[in-house]
């Protein structure tokens, strides 16, 4: 099939909701994803967190679809399975000058709607968080955490088997206005649509430029992140950060807990030419380490199982102050070309409510049925999660859930396969991981890397030098040694 | 679940858990278990493809598969029985194992269990190595199962990270199979693996070792594309003006064993934070009464042949156990004084023959190593040199004097 | 007169030994702290050798490769032509430990046995 109602190009969190919100819809829709996954930009690499909306700027289109985005999320676990914690956040101050910042930040967070914000004092913090101290902190109720990997494939791979079609590992080359829509040439074959919705992140300009002359600037701003081991999971129940710093060369660095136990430091933030640059870099790891221990004193120095960055897409350069609102428009020149640009923190949350908006926006050119057979495929439980009478079970049916793959997260080989069998095409050592933890745990990959390896080549014929890590071109092999002539 | 009940069972079928259970069997353990989580007995030997291994055990070096088919054959000879692909779930303190495998959920209660599940390789984020994240990088362990048992190379320019004896081995193994092996780098002004693996495994084919060096960046968006390399001075700060860039695809990295007590810590067996394992008595047994450890699970060995030592005394004792039910209280600590690294077994509870097993701190030469017992001087016995890559085994005999003095030891490395 | 370096092996200390010889005699030995090494020194300046071990292809087995190792050592500078002969060497399941897998490899009288047995898939 080459002709579509709506082609996405980028399939982050953003380009996911949206196929997911469209798929709800009798037209047809597609995606490519230059990426060997869904979600392999900035929507993976970023802090998990349903914020609040109490950072963002009151009347802007951050604040309007974070808060929107916040109270969607609830209802979103519930339909689709994904993990959601309420958490809560406390934004520490330390002293006098900070503690007015507070009560600032307060405000902002009423005037953005933002329900139950409360000052505490600093033993009443000390009271719910042990290792925590300061003078006053800013309790935010409404700030949950998610696996953001999780929240991207289970909207796309429900989009996906409502007949929203992925293409994977392909990149758009080329887009041409035409008499009823728009040419899409890409490194996977040529394509019509209706629509051209462009979420691809920092890449937006880029797209921009097949058709018109864009009228903004991108800055890569990057985040560099740590994980600490499970082990330390008691330190913190909430969130922590620091109240929002001005001084410069200070990171002001959160402290996040995840949904699986860990702990994310970070993010900096640090502006960079390369878009693709993603390294992680020696004096940031220290800064960030530095710096958690100074909100938290019991903080230990040897607890890092990972590190990762993530590139926002900013609007603003360091000159202007770094801060710019989303830009979402339907382009005047080449109508039913939507473009979203700019969308960094709080993107995660507000992708629901953006996904609604573009629903709307392209209500306006074509009738949008609603499906009445629309499937939901709810995040399967793990393994590791199931009683013992579930487990037994399992194995009775079928034996691939007797073999323990990952040893770190207790990940069986039917979750592997399953993982690798996923409705996208998506297959790579990070699709699993992404799906189902194996090789996310303190050996990262130590025990089942071969294993995982060991089933792509027996179920699936993957010739070994396809295998790759997490991105096209990341071969995880050379060749097999010495090969039989046949 | 399937419940089954038996005398010892042996988490791990390695050489440390085949050791232990054949030693449980020789000394009147009448059901024995060995469970393992692989399709194949021997733990990491049949990857082990070398030689080197059993010289002192048997007078002749054998690969690890040959020194790993040895004890298997023993064991199955001897009515052990094997759970293979099998992997324990959980290590309950009323010493039931919770295990699973392609058959069902197993509910094992044990009389006594020995802990012998081995230890995983340290990895890029132990140490931080920041740059990039490409495809490319691997543990020497992990690249050593895929050219050994799968028939797959990893990639064609290798540097190797670490000069411990694997990543010697994985050198020469690569160089066999026609990679061009950059270099191996090595943090410390010495070589940590065996004088014997440097010259037939670098000297031999001319791989250039960089000591005082580390790998500071990591460079590749997709698939390794170089490291850069630095020297340190000698408190392994990177001296600027010496950064190096090595072109290659591939990274080794032989950063050091950490024992896995996964099992162990969510047992709350208590845990000695220098050798990463159970903190244990004369009999290798842990806090958890009745449960046992050896192998480098209990602390990381240099050669199989100590290692086995320690695993048949620890599955004599497991089958001891369970005959006489002796409470004993923890009387004496063990702990490692000045320029030691750690002493193994840290508690003494009863007199006769134990054998410490240390590290040092430091390399050194003509050292004298003491046992003090509070301010008595105990033991000594002059070394003609030590360094921290080489355990030392000391034999030492507690008197029932020592025991009803409850002084603690304390070993120290002197000269 | 050849003046050679060689690390003794025997003990971790790896002492650094200077020997000097004509080829065929050993005239001098400096250098070493014990007596052990000794042995070692004067076969390793003299006629240098290598156990190997490596592996080998195997057709229809459970395993794509079976360890195989010299049964002695070989000669040090027969090393790559003896891993050139036997990277052609293909064996077929099942293979015993302890099989004979090379006659004789590159002209050392020496063989090449496999370390492990692999059974038919």
């Amino acid at each position: 099939m080459k002709n579509f109602h709506v082609a996405i190009i980028g399939g982050g969190v953003v380009g996911s909701a949206i196929a997911w919100e469209l798929s709800k819809y009798d037209i047809d829709v597609i995606v490519f994803e230059k990426g060997i996954d869904v979600c392999s930009g900035a929507s993976k690499a970023n802090s998990g967190v349903v914020h609040s909306g109490i950072n963002s700027k009151p009347g802007s289109l951050k604040a309007k679809f974070c808060v929107q985005g916040n109270q969607m999320f609830q209802d979103l676990s519930d339909q689709l399975g994904f993990s959601l914690n309420w958490t809560g956040k406390y934004i520490i101050a330390k002293n006098e000058s900070e503690i007015k910042e507070l009560e600032k930040l307060k405000k902002i967070g009423e005037e953005n709607k933002v329900p139950g914000l409360e000052l505490y004092d600093g033993s009443k913090v000390k009271n719910n968080e042990p290792n925590v101290s300061c003078a006053k902190g800013l309790w935010v109720p409404t700030a949950g955490i998610i696996l953001p990997y999780q929240f991207t494939i289970v909207l796309a791979e429900n989009a996906a088997i409502n007949n929203a079609k992925f293409l994977v590992e392909t990149k758009v080359t080329h887009l041409e206005k035409k008499k009823n829509g728009f040419l899409i040439k890409t490194s996977n074959g040529s394509y019509n649509s209706k629509i051209i919705v462009n979420s691809t992140g920092l890449n937006c300009k880029d797209i921009v430029k097949m058709l018109e002359k864009p009228d903004f600037n991108v800055y890569p701003c990057r985040g560099e992140y740590l994980v600490l081991d499970k082990n330390y999971s008691s330190l913190i129940k909430s969130m922590v950060y620091p109240v929002p710093v001005k001084e410069l060369g200070v990171l002001g660095v959160h402290i996040t807990p995840t949904i699986e136990g860990n702990i994310l430091l970070g993010p900096s933030a640090e502006f960079i030419d390369d878009p693709d640059d993603k390294r992680t870099t020696k004096d940031m790891m220290n800064n960030l380490l530095k710096e958690a221990k100074e909100l938290i004193p019991a903080l230990p120095d040897k607890a890092v199982i990972n590190a990762y960055s993530g590139i926002r897409c900013k609007l603003a350069s360091s000159d202007e102050g770094g801060w710019a609102d989303y830009s979402i428009w339907e382009s005047k020149e080449n109508p039913g070309f939507i473009n979203l640009v700019g969308i960094e923190s709080p993107g995660l949350t507000a992708a629901p409510a953006i996904a609604k908006e573009i629903g709307n926006m392209i209500s306006n050119r074509i009738k949008l049925k609603q499906k009445k057979d629309f499937k939901t495929r709810k995040i399967k439980k793990r393994f590791s999660e199931m009683s013992s009478e579930q487990q037994s079970n399992l194995i009775k049916k079928d034996e691939k859930w007797g073999r323990i793959v990952c040893r770190c997260e207790h990940v069986t080989e039917a979750e592997v396969v399953d993982a690798l069998d996923n409705p996208l095409g998506a297959c790579s050592l990070s699709s699993v991981k992404y799906r189902c933890r194996a090789g996310m745990g303190r050996c990262q990959g130590g025990f089942c890397t071969q294993h995982i390896v060991r089933i792509m080549e027996d179920k699936f014929d993957e010739d070994i030098k396809k295998i790759r890590l997490s991105s096209p071109k990341s071969n995880l092999f050379y060749c097999r040694n010495r090969e039989e002539t046949i | 679940m399937i419940e089954k009940e038996v005398d010892v069972a042996v988490i791990g079928g390695g050489p440390a858990g085949l050791s232990a259970a054949i030693s449980a069997k020789n000394n009147g353990g009448k059901k024995i278990l060995v469970l393992d989580r692989n399709s194949w007995l021997g733990g990491i030997l049949p990857q082990c493809i070398h030689d080197g291994f059993g010289v002192e055990e048997t007078g002749s070096s054998m690969t690890g598969p040959e020194y790993a088919e040895m004890y298997i054959y023993t064991a199955e000879k001897k009515d052990i029985d094997f759970m293979r692909e099998t992997m324990v779930l959980e290590l309950k303190r009323n010493r039931e194992i919770i295990a699973v495998n392609k058959d069902g959920l197993y509910k094992i209660k044990a009389k006594s269990i020995v802990l012998a599940m081995g230890c995983r390789e340290k990895t890029r984020w132990n140490i931080m190595i920041p740059g990039d994240r490409p495809s490319g990088i691997f543990t020497a362990g992990v690249a050593q199962a895929f050219i050994n048992l799968y028939n797959i190379i990893p990639g064609k320019n290798v540097v190797v990270l670490g000069s411990g004896d694997v990543g010697l081995i994985m050198a020469r193994r690569l160089k066999f199979e026609g990679a061009n092996v950059l270099g191996v780098v090595e943090i410390l002004p010495y070589a940590s693996g065996l004088p014997r693996n440097v010259v037939q495994c670098l000297d031999d084919y001319d791989i250039p070792l960089y000591l005082n060096h580390t790998v500071t960046y990591i460079e590749g968006r997709d698939r390794l594309e170089s490291v850069t390399i630095a020297q340190v001075d000698k408190n392994f700060e990177i001296i600027t003006d010496t950064k190096k860039r090595l072109e290659c695809d591939t990274l080794l990295l032989s950063l050091g064993l950490v024992p896995e007590n996964e099992l162990s810590k969510n047992a709350k067996i208590k845990i000695d934070n220098i050798t990463g394992g159970p903190i244990v008595d004369q009999n290798y047994e842990t806090s958890l009464p009745g449960v046992f450890v050896c192998g480098n699970c209990l602390q990381v060995y240099d050669t199989v042949d100590v290692l086995s030592i320690g695993a048949k005394h620890a599955g004599e004792c497991a089958v001891e156990s369970i005959k006489t039910k002796k409470i004993k209280e923890s009387v004496i600590k063990v702990k490692p004084g000045r320029g030691l690294h750690y002493v193994v077994p840290q508690r003494i509870n009863e007199s006769g023959e134990v054998k410490f097993t240390m590290r040092v701190k430091k390399p050194k030469e003509s050292i004298i190593i003491k046992i003090n017992a509070g301010n008595k001087e105990v033991y000594s016995k002059k070394l003609r040199y030590v360094n921290p890559a080489n355990m030392i085994e000391i034999d030492f005999d507690i008197s029932d004097d020592l025991i009803k003095s409850k002084e603690d030891l304390e070993v120290t490395v002197d000269g | 007169m050849d003046k050679k370096q060689i690390t003794c092996i025997v003990c971790p200390i790896g002492c650094k030994i200077i020997v000097k010889t004509d080829g065929e005699k050993i005239n001098l030995i400096d250098g070493n702290k014990c007596k052990r090494g000794l042995d070692y020194v004067r076969s390793e300046a003299l006629d240098p050798r290598r156990v190997l071990t490596t592996s080998v292809l195997v057709k229809n087995g459970e395993w794509p490769l079976v360890s195989v190792k010299t049964t002695k050592p070989v000669p040090k500078k027969k090393i790559f032509v003896v891993l050139e002969e036997i990277k052609d060497i293909k064996v077929s399941a099942p293979v015993k430990i302890g099989q004979r897998i090379i006659k004789n490899v590159a002209e050392t009288n020496i063989d090449v046995v496999s370390t492990k047995s692999v059974k038919r898939k």
